[in-house]
C-alpha cells in the first residue's frame, strides 16, 4: 500500500462527508472553500513525483481488487498519466476556487454539484493511472456517469436533461465499444495490462482481429474526445455549470480520449489503418469544429465547438507522430515523432488558454446575464480585466504570439510539412491536401478567435440590451482566470521548463519502444527562424484578418445550409425512429391474444422438434418388438378417435363434455386390457368426478357461439394443431423404438421384499418416490386455496385495478 | 456426502406455510414465521456452501432408496448459491411486501403462498432427478398462479388466464420430454440420465428430445417465448412481481444451465450455439420492448427478458469464461430485477400512475428513492463498478472466445439499450419540475425504503467485493463444466 492510492481514493472519501459539510455550514461558509483542499492535496503530492518522472523513472503499485481474476488496480505513474494528473488536481483546484463565487451558496444545490464533482476527479485520475483495462474501462464509465450528473445539474432544465443524455448515451456507447476492443485485445495478447500489451505489440500487429479490436478501441476515443461525428454531445453539454464546462468540457474529460489514443499508440501505432483512421478523424473533426465555431452566436456554444476543432488538432498529430513507429521508417522516426510531442504540448496549452477563455465567459454570463454575442458589445471599459483574460486566451488560441498556443500551432505545422514529405502511407498524394485542410481550419480557428474578442468587448456598448448592471466581476473570481493567462504568458517564455520536467517525460511515455533506440530530445524556442510554418502563420493571419472583416458578407451560406442534414438531426431522427420502429414492431406480435401466442409456441416447437428430428434424422420406427393389435383395441381406438372429434365439431358444451368424458373411459378400458386394474379405477374415478363437475358449472354458461373467426385463422390454426400432434407422435413412436437400456423399474418388481408392500405402484408412490407424491399433495392444497381466495377475495370489485389508473 | 440439510430448503417453508394456513388470522405471526423460514433457508444454504466448499458436492438420496432408483437431492454449489440468493431476494420481498400487500391479501394466505412457491423454487435448484424437477416446477407453478391471481381484480384474472394456460401447455411438454427421455434411457436421475446419454450419443433423436426440453424451459424462463410475461408480470401487486421477475425466470434459466450442461452437452455447436441465437433474438426484441412504451411496468417487464438473453449468452460460448460470466449474472439479475421492481412499484405507490408522462420532480421530495434508482440503473446495465459489471465481462469475453461475435456485440447494445431506457424512467420521473407536494401523493414510502436499500447495499456489495464470491463462483463453474464432478458425487462410489 502505497500514500499514492490515497490520491485516488481522496475524492471519493471526501464526497462521502460533503453532505454534512454543506448541512452544517451552508450558507454561512461556502461548501467550496471545504473542497478546495482535495485537489490541493493531490496536486502538491503529485507534484512530488516530478523529480523522479523527469529523470526517466517510472511506478507502478499494485492494489489487489479481484486479484483472483486479475482484476488489479494498478496504478502506473510515467511522464504521461503524471501530465494529466496534474492538469485534472490543477484545473481542479482552479475551478473549484472559481466556482465559490459562481455557485451561489443561497440558491444552489451545493452538496450535490460538488459531490458529482469529486467522483468524477477521482474517477478521472484513476482513469489515467490505470494501467489495467478493466479498471480503466471502471474509471471511465464513472467519469461519464458524472459528467451526466453534472450536465443535468439543473435538472429542471428539459434542454440539460436531454444535453446530459445525449452525452451519456453517447460517451456510453463509445465506452462499450471500448471494452469489447480491450476484451479482444485480452484475448489476443492473454494479459489485462497495458504495458505488457506494448510489449506484445508485434503479435497484435499481426493478429487478425487487430483492426476490429483498433477500431473498437478508437470509437471508444473517438466519442469521449467529441470526434466527429461523435461530437454533437458536447456542444449540448454546455447545459452544464460553467466550471464545469471549463473542467469537464474543455480541460480533462474529453481529453479522455486524448489520453487512451496516446497511450495505445504504441500498441497500434505505425500501421496505415491507424494512422489514418487518427489523422483523418482528427482533421476532419478539426475542419468541422471550427467552420461551425464561427457561425455561432452563443459564447459558449462557440467555446464548445473550438473545443471540437482543438481536440481534433491534437487527435491529427497523434495520428501523424505515430508513423515514427512504422517499421520500415529508420532513423526517421524521430522527426515525425515531434507531432506526438506537438500533440502533448497543445493538449497542455489548450487546457490553459481554454479554461482561462471559459472562466472569462462564465464571468460576462454571470455579471451581464447573457451570453449572447448578438447582445453583447463594448464590454472593454467596465470589464477590464476580463477584456485582458480574453485577449489573452483567444490569441492563443489563435496562434499568435506571445502566447503558449503560438509554439504549439509551429510544431503542428512543421509536423504536417514533415510528414507531407512522407514516402509511405500514400502520404505523397495526400500529404499536401493534409496542409491545405489544416491552414484552412487555421483561418477558421483565427476567425472565430477574433469573433470572441471583438464582437464581445469593442464596439459599442449596448446598455440597452442587457438585464443586468454590469461590474467588474469579484477579484476571487479573477483569481483562477487570471493564473491560467499568466501561464498562458510564462509558458511562451519558458517553454524548456516544462519540456524538460514534463513534456519530455510525457513523450517518452507514450513511445517507450522508440525512445529506446532513438534519442527524442526537443528544444523549444520562440523564435525559430524563417521558414514555412512561420509562413503558414502569417498567412493564417493576413487571410483570417481579412477574412474577419468581410464575415458578415460571406456568412450567409451558413444559414442557407440545411438543417435537417446536420448530425444532430440525424441522431434525433435515428432515436425517433428506433423508439416508433420498436413500437410497431412490439405492438405487432405483442397481440395480447393468447390464441397468437400459442400459434407461436406451438408453431416453434413443430418447427424446432420436427425439424431436429428430420435434419439430423432421428426418426426410426421399430415396431417388431410390439405385441399384435387385436380387434378390441382397434375398436376401442376408432371410438376414442371418434370421441375427440365431436369434442371439436360439437354445437353445444354438454355435448363436449359428454365426449370428454367417453374418451376417459376408453381409457379406463385400455388400463383394463392392459391389465392395470389400479390404474383403471382412478382414471374412472378422476372421469367421473370432473365430467359431473363440469356440467355442473357449465349448466350456468350462456350458450355457446358460434366461432365466426376468418378462414385464415382456421387454416393456421388447423396446421399448427395437426402439425404438433405429428410431431409429437413421430417423437413418441421413435423414443418407443430407440430404448437401449433396461429401465430402472425392474428395480421395483422386488417391491414386497425392499418395501414390504406387494403392489409396485403403491410402493413407487408412497416410498421409492413418496418425496413426489408429497410435493402433489402439496400441489392440489395450493389448487384448493387457490379455488377458495378466488371466490373470497375480490379487491376492488367492478373497478378496472386497484390504485392505479 | 450424504448430507440431511438438503431437504430443509424445501422443508422449512413448507412446514412453516403449513403452519400459517392453520392459524389463519394471526397475521404478526404469519409476517414472523415468513421471514424467519426465510432466514434460516439462508443460513441452512450457508452451512452448505461451507460444507461444498471443504467436502464437494452434497447429495441426499430421500427414503435411503439408492440413486439411480430412488429421488435424489444433489446440491452442488451452483444450486446453492442461487438457494441462498432466493432466500435474501425473497426476505427482502417479503419486507417489502408487510408494508404495501394490504391486510386482505395477508388475510388471504399471501405468506403460505410465497413460502410455498419457494420451496418449489428452492426443490427445483436442488432436486437431481427429472421427474422431481417436474413436480417442483408444478408447485412453485400453482403457487405461483394463486400469486398472480390474489386479489382478483380485472387485469389479474385476465392476465392469469393466459399465464396458467401457457404453463399448462409447457408443463405437458415437459411430462412428454421426461417420457420420451424415460423411454430411450429407463432412467429419471439426472446423474444417471448424464451417463446414459452420454452412451447413446446425442443423435437426431435425443437432438429433439433435448430441443423439446429447451422450449419447456424457455417457456419457463422467458427465452424467446416470452409472451405471457409482460402482461402476467405487470398484474400483481409489485411485491409479486419483483419475486416473480427475480426467481422464476431464473429457475427455468437454471433449468437450461443444468440440462444442458449436465446432459445434453456432447453437441455445443448445434444445441448451445441455437441457445446463443435464441439469446440474441430475446435481447433484440426485449431492447425493442423496454425503449418502446412510456409506461414502467412494461419498461422494468422488457428488461427481464434482456437479463435473461444475456445470462444465457454466456451460458451459449460454452466457455469458463462465459459460465464464470453467467454465474455472476445471474447472481447479479437476480437482486437487481427484485430491486428495481419494488423501486417501479413504489414509484407507482407513490405517484398513483405508471405513465412516464405523468410524473415529474420526484427526486425533491424522494431524494433516496431517486438515487437509488439511479444506482440499481446502472446497476441493470452493467455498468462499474456495481455487481453486473464482472459478469458483462466475462459473458462477452465468452462469447468473443467461442466466435460468437456477433452475440457479445448484441449484448453490449442491449445493454446501451438497458441504459436507455431505464434513464428514460429515471429523468422522467424523479428529474424536471415537482409537480406535486407531499399531499397530494397517493401513498407514502415508510417501510418500503429499508428492504430496497438492502437490496441496493447488496448489488454495491457484490461489485466492488467480487473478490469475495470468486471462490464459490469458481467452484459452480467448475462443476457446471466438468459433469464428472456431479456424476461422482451422486454415484458415490457405486457401479450404475
Amino acid at each position: 500500500m502505497s500514500w499514492f492510492y490515497l490520491f485516488i481514493a481522496l475524492p471519493f472519501l471526501y464526497a462521502i462527508t460533503v453532505p454534512f459539510l454543506y448541512h452544517k455550514f451552508n450558507p454561512r461558509i461556502h461548501t467550496g472553500w471545504f473542497i478546495l483542499i482535495v485537489p490541493l492535496v493531490i496536486f502538491c503530492g503529485l507534484s512530488s513525483y516530478i523529480p523522479a518522472i523527469s529523470a526517466g523513472e517510472t511506478f507502478c503499485l499494485t492494489f489487489p481488487w479481484i486479484p483472483a481474476y486479475d482484476i488489479n488496480a494498478v496504478a502506473y505513474i510515467d511522464g504521461l498519466s503524471l501530465i494529466f494528473a496534474l492538469i485534472i488536481a490543477g484545473m481542479g483546484f482552479l475551478v473549484i476556487c472559481y466556482s465559490i463565487y459562481y455557485m451561489s451558496k443561497f440558491k444552489e444545490a451545493l452538496h450535490n454539484f460538488y459531490i458529482y464533482l469529486l467522483l468524477f476527479m477521482g474517477s478521472m485520475l484513476g482513469l489515467v493511472f490505470s494501467d489495467n483495462i478493466f479498471v480503466l474501462y471502471v474509471f471511465w464509465e464513472m467519469t461519464s456517469i458524472s459528467s451526466f450528473l453534472l450536465i443535468a445539474y439543473w435538472y429542471e432544465r428539459e434542454k440539460s436533461r436531454s444535453g446530459a443524455q445525449k452525452s451519456l448515451l453517447i460517451t456510453v456507447f463509445g465506452g462499450l465499444s471500448m471494452l469489447a476492443g480491450f476484451i479482444l485485445l485480452s484475448m489476443i495478447t492473454d494479459t489485462y495490462s497495458i504495458r505488457e500489451m506494448i510489449s506484445k505489440a508485434a503479435i497484435i500487429q499481426s493478429h487478425s482481429l487487430f483492426i476490429p479490436a483498433m477500431i473498437l478501441v478508437l470509437l471508444g476515443a473517438f466519442t469521449k474526445s467529441a470526434q466527429f461525428p461523435f461530437s454533437i454531445w458536447l456542444p449540448d453539454a454546455m447545459e452544464a455549470p460553467t466550471p464545469i464546462s471549463a473542467y469537464l468540457h474543455s480541460a480533462t474529460m474529453v481529453k479522455a480520449g486524448i489520453y487512451l489514443v496516446a497511450r495505445c499508440t504504441t500498441i497500434f501505432g505505425g500501421s496505415a489503418a491507424w494512422f489514418w483512421l487518427v489523422t483523418g478523424i482528427g482533421m476532419v473533426t478539426l475542419l468541422y469544429g471550427s467552420i461551425n465555431a464561427v457561425r455561432q452566436t452563443d459564447l459558449k456554444a462557440l467555446l464548445a465547438y473550438s473545443t471540437i476543432g482543438q481536440l481534433g488538432l491534437i487527435m491529427s498529430l497523434l495520428g501523424l507522430g505515430s508513423a515514427a513507429l512504422y517499421s520500415k521508417v529508420g532513423n526517421e522516426g524521430a522527426v515525425y515523432a515531434i507531432a506526438i510531442f506537438a500533440a502533448i504540448f497543445h493538449m497542455l496549452n489548450h487546457s490553459t488558454f481554454k479554461g482561462c477563455l471559459f472562466m472569462a465567459v462564465g464571468i460576462i454570463d454571470h455579471e451581464i446575464g447573457t451570453r449572447d454575442i448578438r447582445k453583447l458589445g463594448g464590454l472593454m471599459h467596465f470589464m477590464p480585466i476580463s477584456f485582458l483574460l480574453v485577449l489573452i486566451g483567444s490569441f492563443a488560441m489563435a496562434g499568435l504570439p506571445p502566447f503558449n498556443g503560438f509554439l504549439s500551432k509551429e510544431l503542428f505545422f512543421t509536423s504536417l510539412l514533415n510528414a507531407a514529405e512522407m514516402s509511405f502511407f500514400n502520404m505523397n498524394i495526400w500529404g499536401i491536401i493534409l496542409v491545405i485542410m489544416a491552414w484552412v481550419a487555421s483561418v477558421f480557428t483565427f476567425i472565430y478567435c477574433m469573433i470572441i474578442l471583438i464582437k464581445t468587448f469593442l464596439g459599442e456598448k449596448k446598455d440597452y440590451k442587457l438585464k443586468q448592471k454590469e461590474h467588474q466581476a469579484f477579484l476571487s473570481m479573477l483569481m483562477p482566470p487570471l493564473i491560467l493567462a499568466i501561464l498562458v504568458i510564462v509558458m511562451f517564455f519558458y517553454p524548456n521548463v516544462l519540456v524538460q520536467h514534463l513534456l519530455q517525460p510525457a513523450w517518452v511515455a507514450i513511445l517507450p519502444t522508440l525512445a529506446a533506440t532513438v534519442p527524442l530530445q526537443i528544444v523549444i524556442s520562440p523564435w525559430h527562424g524563417f521558414n514555412t510554418a512561420l509562413l503558414l502563420t502569417i498567412g493564417v493571419i493576413l487571410a483570417g484578418t481579412l477574412l474577419y472583416k468581410t464575415h458578415e458578407k460571406w456568412r450567409s451560406p451558413y444559414r442557407f445550409y440545411p438543417q435537417t442534414f446536420t448530425i444532430n438531426n440525424m441522431y434525433d431522427w435515428v432515436l425517433e425512429k428506433i423508439e416508433t420502429c420498436s413500437r410497431a414492431v412490439t405492438n405487432w406480435y405483442m397481440t395480447g391474444f393468447l390464441r397468437d401466442y400459442l400459434v407461436y409456441i406451438l408453431g416453434f416447437t413443430i418447427l424446432l422438434v420436427g425439424g431436429a428430428a428430420v435434419l439430423f434424422e432421428g426418426l426410426a420406427f421399430e415396431f417388431s418388438r410390439n405385441a399384435a393389435v387385436n380387434m378390441y383395441e382397434l375398436l376401442l381406438l376408432s371410438s376414442m378417435v371418434i370421441s375427440a372429434l365431436t369434442v371439436l365439431l360439437a354445437k353445444s358444451r354438454l355435448t363436449s363434455v359428454i365426449a370428454v368424458g367417453t374418451l376417459g373411459y376408453m381409457m379406463v378400458l385400455f388400463f383394463v386390457l392392459l391389465r392395470a386394474p389400479d390404474l383403471a379405477l382412478t382414471q374412472l374415478v378422476v372421469e367421473t368426478i370432473t365430467t359431473v363437475l363440469f356440467l355442473l358449472c357449465l349448466y350456468h354458461l350462456p350458450k355457446l357461439k358460434r366461432e365466426n373467426s376468418p378462414l385464415r385463422f382456421k387454416i393456421v390454426n388447423g396446421v399448427v394443431s395437426v402439425g404438433i400432434g405429428v410431431v409429437m407422435t413421430m417423437v413418441a413412436f421413435s423414443a418407443y423404438s430407440n430404448h437401449s437400456f433396461a429401465p430402472i423399474s425392474s428395480f421395483y418388481l422386488n417391491a414386497d421384499k425392499l418395501a414390504g408392500a406387494r403392489n409396485i405402484v403403491n410402493a413407487i408412490l408412497v416410498d421409492f418416490r413418496g418425496f413426489d407424491t408429497m410435493l402433489e399433495i402439496l400441489v392440489l392444497t395450493i389448487a384448493g386455496l387457490g379455488v377458495y381466495i378466488l371466490i373470497k377475495l375480490q379487491l376492488a370489485r367492478g373497478k378496472e385495478n386497484e390504485g392505479t389508473k | 456426502m450424504m448430507n440431511n440439510l438438503i431437504i430443509l430448503p424445501i422443508i422449512i417453508p413448507i412446514i412453516a406455510g403449513m403452519l400459517m394456513v392453520i392459524g389463519r388470522n394471526m397475521l404478526i405471526f404469519h409476517r414472523l414465521l415468513s421471514l424467519v423460514a426465510n432466514i434460516s433457508v439462508g443460513l441452512v444454504s450457508v452451512l452448505l456452501i461451507e460444507q461444498i466448499r471443504v467436502d464437494e458436492i452434497q447429495v441426499l438420496n430421500l427414503g435411503g432408496w439408492q440413486a439411480p432408483f430412488g429421488i435424489t437431492l444433489v446440491a452442488d454449489m451452483f444450486a446453492v448459491m442461487l438457494v441462498l440468493v432466493t432466500a435474501i431476494v425473497t426476505s427482502c420481498c417479503l419486507c417489502y411486501a408487510f408494508s404495501s400487500i394490504g391486510i386482505e391479501r395477508e388475510r388471504h394466505y399471501f405468506y403460505p403462498l410465497v413460502l410455498f412457491m419457494i420451496a418449489g423454487v428452492n426443490g427445483a435448484f436442488l432436486t437431481g432427478d427429472i421427474f422431481n424437477l417436474f413436480v417442483c416446477f408444478e408447485v412453485m407453478l400453482v403457487a405461483s398462479y394463486v400469486l398472480i391471481s390474489l386479489g382478483g381484480t380485472r387485469i389479474q384474472l385476465r392476465e392469469s388466464i393466459k399465464y396458467i394456460l401457457i404453463n399448462m401447455i409447457s408443463s405437458f411438454f415437459f411430462l412428454a420430454a421426461i417420457a420420451f427421455l424415460y423411454g430411450m434411457t429407463g432412467t429419471l436421475n439426472m446423474a444417471h440420465l448424464s451417463i446414459l446419454v452420454a452412451e447413446i450419443g446425442e443423435g437426431g433423436l435425443m437432438t429433439a428430445v433435448a430441443f423439446l426440453f429447451l422450449i419447456v424451459f424457455s417457456l419457463k424462463a422467458g427465452l424467446l417465448l416470452f409472451y405471457w410475461l409482460p402482461g402476467s408480470y405487470s398484474a400483481p401487486p409489485p411485491a409479486i412481481a419483483a419475486i416473480f421477475a427475480a426467481l422464476l425466470t431464473k429457475v427455468g434459466v437454471y433449468a437450461i444451465i443444468r440440462v444442458f450442461s449436465l446432459i445434453f452437452y456432447h453437441e455445443p455447436s448445434v444445441t448451445h450455439q441455437f441457445i446463443g441465437i435464441l439469446a440474441a433474438i430475446t435481447m433484440v426484441l426485449g431492447a425493442m420492448g423496454a425503449i418502446a412504451y412510456g409506461d414502467i411496468k412494461r419498461i422494468l417487464t422488457y428488461n427481464v427478458l434482456i437479463g435473461i438473453g444475456f445470462i444465457l449468452a454466456g451460458f451459449a460460448s460454452f466457455s469458463p469464461a462465459g459460465m464464470s460470466g453467467t454465474v455472476y449474472y445471474l447472481i447479479h439479475d437476480m437482486i437487481t430485477k427484485a430491486l428495481l421492481f419494488l423501486l417501479g412499484g413504489t414509484i407507482i405507490y407513490l405517484t398513483g400512475t405508471g405513465k412516464l408522462k405523468e410524473m415529474s420532480g420526484l427526486i425533491r421530495l424522494h431524494p433516496q428513492l431517486g438515487w437509488m434508482f439511479f444506482i440499481a440503473a446502472l446497476s441493470l446495465a452493467g455498468l462499474p463498478p456495481l455487481s453486473g459489471f464482472i459478469g458483462k465481462i466475462f459473458i462477452t469475453r465468452g462469447t468473443f472466445h467461442a466466435g460468437y461475435f456477433w452475440l457479445g456485440g448484441i449484448g453490449l447494445l442491449s445493454s446501451l439499450m438497458v441504459l436507455y431506457s431505464m434513464l428514460k424512467i429515471f429523468m422522467n420521473v424523479f428529474w424536471g419540475y415537482t409537480n406535486f407536494t407531499e399531499e397530494t401523493e397517493k401513498g407514502t414510502t415508510k417501510g418500503l425504503l429499508l428492504p430496497i436499500g438492502m437490496l441496493t447495499a447488496l448489488t454495491f456489495t457484490l461489485g466492488l467485493g467480487a473478490e469475495g464470491i470468486h471462490e464459490y463462483v469458481d467452484m459452480a463453474v467448475m462443476g457446471l463444466m466438468d459433469p464428472s464432478l456431479y456424476i461422482d458425487a451422486v454415484r458415490g462410489g457405486n457401479p450404475w
